[in-house]
Formats: C-alpha cells, structure tokens, sequence
C-alpha cells in the first residue's frame, strides 16, 4: 500500500468515525443523562450517575406509561398498517393499469409532495374540527394513509415486478386482486419491510399533528407526553432522558428486527 | 389437444393496428410455430390467444369453442414464458400444482400430476427448491412442467429458450420436440430464431408487421417461398439477393441478366409470366446452393471480403459489386482467403427469381 493510499484510506476512516460519532452520540448521551439528576445535567456532567432508578421511578409516577404507550402503539402499527395497503396498491395500480390518466392522475399524487404539512395544518384542521374528529386517533391516522412517498416507492418497486408473473397467475386462474394478495405481496416482502419501518417510524415519531388534534390527557401519546415533561415550568431532564428512550426503543426494535429486509428493499427500490 | 382457430383477428392500440387480421387453422396435435423479426406481432398474437390481450376483432375458437371473452384459465391453455415466470416465493412442487390447487383440486390429484410431471422432465430431486436455488435449464424444465400439470388442450411457449445458453439451448429444443412426440398436444411456439422454428415445427408461421407472409411446412417454406422476406427469414445464413433485369420471356420461363454481371445470363421457369422484358427483378440463391465454377448454369464472379473456416464448412463473405454482398458456402475447398477473386456457379434449378415488390415469381 502506497503513502497516497494509506492516506485516503486514513482520511475515510476519520470522516466515518466522525459521522458515527455524531449519530451515536445523542443515544450515548440520552442513556448516561437517564442515570443523572437534573441539576447534574444541567452542570455538563458526563458521567454515569447513580439516579437512574429514581429517574424511572418519578417518570412512572407521573405518566401512565401503559396508557401512553398504548395509544403511541395503537395509533404507529394500525396507521403502518393502513398507510402500506393503501399505498401499496395504489403503487401496485400505477404501475399496473395502462391508461391516459395515469401519469396526470401520477403527477398530481406527487405534487402533493411539494406541499408542506405547515399550510395544511389548518385547513385540516377545521375539516376534523367539522367531523367531529378532534381528541381521536382518527383524525390522526386519517391524513396520513394516502402518503405520495410511500406510492412513489411502492411504484417504483414494482418496476422490477416480473409482469410475467402477474400473466402466469392470470393463466392460473388469479383474479387481479389475488394476484396482489398472493403473487405480490409475497414477493414484494422486502418492499413491504421497508416501507413499514420507515412509515412506523414517522408514525411512531409523529409530533405536530397529534399536538394540534389530540387535548386530552386519555388520548396523548409517548411523544406528546416526553414534550410535555421537557416543557415544563422545571424540567426533570433525568426523568425526560427516560421518557426519550422509551420512546426510542420501539423504533430501534423494529429496525433491528427488520434490518436486513429494511436494506434489500431500500436497494430494490432505487435498482 | 384441440384444434384452433383465428379468423380475420386484429388489434388495435388505438390507431394503430399491431395484428391485421390473421387466418389461421392449426390442427389437433399439431406443432406450429410462429416466427418473425423484433415487432412482427407475434407475441402479441399468442397472447391474444392466451386471453392476456383482447382481441379488437374477429374470432378464435379452441375446440370448436369461441374463446375471445374467456378468462385465460379457462381457455385450456397453458402457457411457458421467457423469464419462466416461476413464482419465487414457492418450492418446484408449489409452483406446479399452484393452478390445480387454486382451481380447487384434491391434494392426492395434485401430487399425482405434479410426480408424473416431474417424472417425465426429470425435476424429481428438485421438487422442493425455490426457483432460485435452480439453473437456466430447470427452471424452464419447470416452468414446462407447471404447463404439463394441467392438462392443456393447447400448449402456449413464448421464446421460450431465448434466456438459454447456445449449449442449454440445443439440449432444450431436443427435450421439447420429445415431449411434443411423448404428449402429442397442440403446441403454438413463439420465437424469433428460425432454427428453433424449422427443427421442431410441423408448421411455421412467418409474420411481418402483424401480417401472415406465408404457412407451411419448414421444407416447404425453404425450398419455395413466397417472397423475399420468407426467402430471407428462412434458411440461416439467410439467403443472397442479387439485382437482375428480365431479358427475355416467353414458353414458360424467363431469362435474367445480373445488373452487375450483364454476362450473367440465367433462365428460369416461370408458369404464369407477369414480367416483362427490361423489367428489374430479384434473383435469390442460398449460400449453399452456389456451386463450382462450371458446375451450374451462369458462372459469377465474386471478390471475397471475408472466409470464415468452421471445419465442416467454410462461409465466403464476398461481393458480386460494391453494393451487393453475398454469403457463399463453401464445403470443399479450406484455401479460400481475403481479396481473392473466385468463380462461382448459379444453378437455375436452385435459385429464386421475385418482382420488384419482393413477391415470388414461379
């Protein structure tokens, strides 16, 4: 290996540790906090402390860490959920049926993209405050189930669909929507792990729209409610370092779970 | 097996017309193979035939039944795809039985077919791999059995070997004509490969532009096509064409004269004559039928660009002028090299004179 080589491979090694120091840090830093009093954060200390499990004691005693984490739960996987098989067959339907409308029809899904949440917020809002829809969790997962990105990556996904497979399910036998239940959906598996972590994710992470539409206390979620401790009058940080971790670990479980599918259909999609 | 029928079928893509409006009568059993160039329709046809592309007018019958609004499970087709198609979510023996099992047949049926089938291509060992953890040629094997398990009236194969190597190919194409014999089904065959469609048709339908050129038997497309394009699609390497011009007709034959080679004289016997003297004319000779100087009826002089030795035979790559390249095959002599002048002969009863349309003039 040459100077210039061993150089370049030096300077790589230098800028990924330090952008996987930058992205691990705040974890790091969340776990020794978790284990410190507030006084103690305050004062810069980075050390592990020993209030760990008074911290955790203080943040059970003032959230309903069940009731929290149910609705969180709840409204993530049934919002996932509804989000991938809408969009799903949607992407499925684009790139599927030929017809003239398709690509304005297309276009105008993924305009929508260009528009931001903050000039739909209100209007939203009054279209839910009309149904009768504010405080549920309805009119959380309701905005969200048509999402221009996740089609745009269902159909670009199914471009490496063999159609030669949806024609030997049609001489099978399939009706179209069998073929999407079982020839599609099957070996679309990747795609469909990929989109659930990145949609859980933003679902689970949801903060905006869920602090507009949701005021009371039975219906708040685990983001709501770490916000809500580090906005108080005297923030507990000890205790708001809980909250963020048990707000973090489904997040981290479902990623590491799916983790491989996560990345073969990441890379299906941009193939 | 059943017999099928195609009476006066179009589509259209909007304007445009893709198929315009094939007759066709293949008969129970029989092996018919349609060939063509890029975009002749072909595969557009078989797929109308298969009920995976409406049929914009006229009609198709399988068995005597008109099949043009049939779903394609019903039309008792099955179908062999180029990339196979094999689910691959699912074991060999899932992706055999998959259409019998969705159509509702007993497990002990389904095994029953699916062993037989896997029997007759020799899948047995591999009945429970996915189709991933197979080879190019098993997985077409299984893609055929996934066909054969059903019991089709008519056997539908598109391209099916274009995704083979030269070797895998061959062997394919012998496996298939013994399966075509073991099962004596009506077999509609795909591909643009004109040595495939002349080894194991027992009819060939040659298709241009969504349009029929010519059917017939594979010899009998060989030694009389109806025009250039049958003339030139049939026979590999294709055939030569050499400009020429009528200089005499009359008593039932013609003489011609190359346009390049005015000494060149070679007469030919024409039926029905409907050229006249002075009117420009195609002559057609395959590379393997130029003979030895003096050996045929005209010699022609040629300038030789190219000789390629294949052991067996050797291909000249010459030109008769700067404009007209022909293909000589050469079985005797292996001395043959670049920019030399050979002396070759042209006998009439082995060559082919069409109008100036491309149409056969007999």
């Amino acid at each position: 290996m040459n100077v210039s080589r061993l150089a370049t491979t030096a300077l790589q090694y230098v800028f990924l540790g330090t952008a996987a120091f930058l992205s691990i840090f705040p974890f790091i830093w969340m776990v020794i906090s978790s284990t410190n009093r507030s006084i103690d954060i305050i004062g810069g200390r980075t050390g592990i402390g020993d209030a760990f499990g008074t911290n955790v004691a203080n943040f059970f005693a003032q959230v309903d860490v069940p009731l929290v984490f149910w609705n969180s739960t709840k409204l993530a996987v049934l919002a996932t959920l509804l989000t991938i098989v809408v969009s799903s067959l949607a992407g499925y339907g684009f790139e599927m049926f030929r017809s003239k409308a398709r690509d304005r029809i297309y276009a105008l899904v993924l305009l929508t993209l260009m528009v931001p949440f903050a000039a739909l917020m209100i209007p939203l809002f009054m279209m839910m405050a009309r149904s009768g829809l504010i405080n549920t969790h309805i009119a959380i997962m309701l905005p969200t189930i048509a999402s221009a990105f996740i089609i745009f990556y269902f159909r670009q996904s199914t471009k490496a669909f063999q159609t030669e497979l949806r024609d030997a399910a049609k001489v099978d036998g399939l009706k179209e929507w069998q073929i999407f239940l079982y020839i599609y959906i099957p070996v679309m598996r990747s795609t469909y792990a990929a989109a659930f972590v990145i949609v859980f994710m933003t679902n689970w992470n949801n903060y905006l729209w869920p602090l507009i539409v949701l005021q009371s206390n039975e219906t708040k979620t685990i983001t709501l409610v770490v916000s809500s401790l580090a906005s108080a009058y005297y923030p507990d940080y000890g205790v708001v370092m809980i909250g963020t971790i048990l707000a973090t670990l489904p997040t981290l479980l479902v990623f590491f779970v799916m983790q491989r599918q996560f990345v073969q259909g990441m890379l299906g999609s941009v193939k | 097996m059943a017999e099928v029928r195609l009476t006066d079928i179009r589509k259209r893509f909007g304007a445009l017309e893709i198929i315009k409006g094939v007759d066709l009568s293949i008969e129970a059993g029989e092996f018919v193979v349609f060939v063509g160039p890029s975009g002749c329709g072909k595969s557009t046809l078989l797929r109308m035939i298969a009920g995976l592309e409406d049929i914009s007018s006229g009609e198709l019958t399988i068995g005597g039944t008109v099949m043009n609004d049939v779903d394609p499970s019903k039309r008792g087709i099955a179908m062999v795809f180029q990339s196979y198609a094999l689910y691959p979510h699912m074991t060999v023996r899932e992706n055999m039985g998959f259409a019998l099992k969705f159509a509702g047949m007993a497990r002990e049926e389904i095994d029953a077919r699916v062993n037989d089938a896997a029997r007759i291509l020799e899948l047995e060992p591999l009945l429970d791999r996915k189709p991933k953890a197979l080879s190019g040629g098993q997985r077409q094997r299984v893609a055929i059995g996934r066909a054969i398990v059903r019991n089709p009236l008519v056997f539908l194969f598109d391209e099916p070997l274009s995704n083979l190597d030269a070797e895998l190919r061959v062997h394919m194409r012998v496996e298939i004509a013994k399966l075509h014999k073991e099962l004596k089904s009506t077999i509609i065959y795909v591909t643009h490969d004109q040595v495939e469609a002349m080894t194991l048709a027992d009819k060939i339908v040659v298709l241009r532009s969504g349009v029929v050129e010519q059917v017939g038997a594979p010899l009998a497309l060989y030694d009389d096509p109806a025009n250039t394009f049958v003339a030139g699609f049939i026979g590999s390497p294709r055939m030569n064409f050499l400009k020429a011009r009528v200089a005499a007709v009359g008593g039932g034959q013609a003489t011609v004269t190359l346009t390049s080679q005015p000494d060149v004289q070679l007469t030919l016997p024409i039926a029905a004559p409907s050229v006249a003297v002075g009117d420009a004319v195609t002559l057609g000779v395959r590379p393997e039928h130029f003979l030895g100087q003096g050996k045929g009826d005209a010699d022609v002089k040629v300038k030789v660009d190219v000789a390629e030795h294949l052991g067996n035979t050797s291909y000249v790559y010459a030109h008769v002028s700067a404009d007209e390249r022909i293909i000589i095959e050469h079985v005797d002599v292996r001395d043959i090299a670049s920019r030399e002048t050979l002396t070759v002969a042209i006998a009439a009863s082995r060559s082919f004179l069409f109008d100036k349309d491309g149409q056969r003039l007999r």
